[in-house]
């Protein structure tokens, strides 16, 4: 058995590892959504908005709040993105990993915000950054980052 | 109004499909096109062969070796030429000029290079015991050249070599080897099995009954327990089921089994000579 392991080392490698990269990709995926959807409904009361003109009755002061995320690709999503590459169409594998990051940094940002006792964010702008630009290319890490920021009104008392 | 905060539906970017189904669609359909790719190449390649003028391929391997391998032998070289004695007057092979060397290697094993060399591992040969095995093994590397096994193995090589670089741009794309590695292997398989059938006929030829056809994977099947496993992958057929078919082919054809010459002391002087000096140990 070893000796079939170890002669056929280039097939089953790869296998493995698409088999790893399925189950502890999926795990974390699925944990990952279960926590953004549970933290989206409790900030629910704190809005982010693309706003940025915003008139207050209030006398209100602003401040910066960011939020940032990098999330890893596993090796299914990396093949199955190669895959698409050959044949074209949307790469579905890579679209719930921007969907996370992007949500994650909008939850972040607003965690900081809500720390800071602000009730709203406005001017919220969203940005990737560029560590993964090697994502696909061979013997390189693919990533997907994302930040969020926007300006934290705070109602001041 | 109030404002009032609502959860929005998230589901709108996150894909349906899931990405199993994904996977088996894509690869599915990648195997296909790969499968059809290889099969097209096994069909040109086997057309460009058959075509090719045995003139053509010495002067590809005349190409692709700079320089033979390994040692002359000459007790090798009279065994081989008995052997073509016994082919039929308008067989291709007269064409060859063939000559036979001997790698100082613990590989058991022997290869038929284009052009007509044919490389014996000095390993294989101290596991011969018999003059009838020995001629065995020449024959069925005789049979490859009668099938031009190397030049097809050797121009889908290159094809598909150029082909794998010219879609991924790399010739060693590890999604592609899975479905290549199966594949060659059971064409390989394919191909040993009828270079086997074609030695028998001729040993057959050569001492008038097939005994010592068998005897080498016979030991090779007692010394190693070679699962069937290991050998789906192989490129040579699993020892048991090349005993199975030579002994069921040489009852089929009627080829009588008789007694076994030892092995020469020509042969036996030549390893003395030299392959004497201890190699290093192998898996083989």
């Amino acid at each position: 058995m070893s000796d079939f392991l170890l002669q056929n080392i280039n097939l089953i490698l790869p296998i493995f590892l698409l088999i790893l990269g399925y189950t502890a990709g999926s795990i974390a995926e699925r944990r990952h959504y279960r926590s953004i959807e549970r933290r989206e409904q409790e900030f629910l009361a704190l809005p982010a908005v693309t706003l940025r003109d915003v008139e207050s009755s209030e006398e209100v002061s602003g401040q910066l709040v960011i939020g940032n995320v990098v999330i890893s690709i596993d090796y299914f999503k990396r093949a199955l993105a190669i895959l698409r590459n050959i044949f074209g169409g949307r790469v579905a594998s890579y679209e719930s990993l921007v969907d996370r990051a992007r949500r994650e940094a909008i939850l972040r940002m607003k965690e900081e915000a809500a720390k800071a006792g602000a009730h709203i964010v406005v001017n919220m702008r969203i940005e990737t950054s560029s560590i993964g630009q090697s994502a696909n290319r061979k013997k390189q890490i693919g990533s997907v980052e994302a930040i969020a920021y926007g300006t934290a009104l705070i109602k001041q008392v | 109004m109030k404002f009032r905060p609502k959860q929005a539906n998230g589901d709108v970017n996150v894909p349906k499909t899931h990405p199993l189904v994904e996977m088996a669609w894509l690869a599915g359909g990648l195997a296909l096109i790969i499968a059809s790719i290889y099969l097209f190449l096994t069909f040109l390649t086997g057309w460009i062969v058959a075509v090719l003028p045995v003139e053509a391929e010495v002067w590809i391997g005349k190409k692709i070796l700079q320089n033979d391998p390994g040692m002359p032998c000459e007790p090798l070289q009279k065994r081989l030429n008995d052997l073509v004695d016994y082919l039929p007057q308008d067989s291709p092979l007269r064409k060859y000029q063939f000559s036979v060397r001997v790698v100082d290697s613990n590989l058991v094993n022997a290869v038929a290079l284009p052009g007509g060399t044919i490389v014996v591992f000095s390993k294989l040969l101290k596991e011969i015991n018999s003059e009838n095995e020995l001629s065995m093994i020449l024959a069925h590397e005789l049979g490859h050249y009668a099938h031009r096994d190397h030049l097809k193995r050797l121009g889908k090589g290159l094809i598909f070599g150029a082909a794998s670089w010219f879609i991924f741009r790399d010739s060693s794309q590890p999604l592609l080897m899975p479905f290549v590695v199966v594949m060659d292997a059971r064409y390989s398989q394919a191909q040993e099995e009828k270079a086997d059938l074609w030695g028998l006929e001729l040993l057959n030829k050569r001492y008038g009954h097939v005994g010592g056809a068998v005897d080498f994977f016979q030991r090779l099947l007692e010394k190693k327990d070679v699962g069937k496993l290991t050998h789906f992958l192989a490129s040579h057929p699993h020892p048991k089921k090349r005993i199975e078919k030579l002994v069921s082919t040489a009852r089929n054809k009627g080829y009588p089994i008789g007694k076994t010459e030892p092995i020469g002391e020509d042969i036996k002087e030549f390893l003395e000579k030299c392959c004497s000096k201890p190699l290093p140990k192998s898996e083989d």
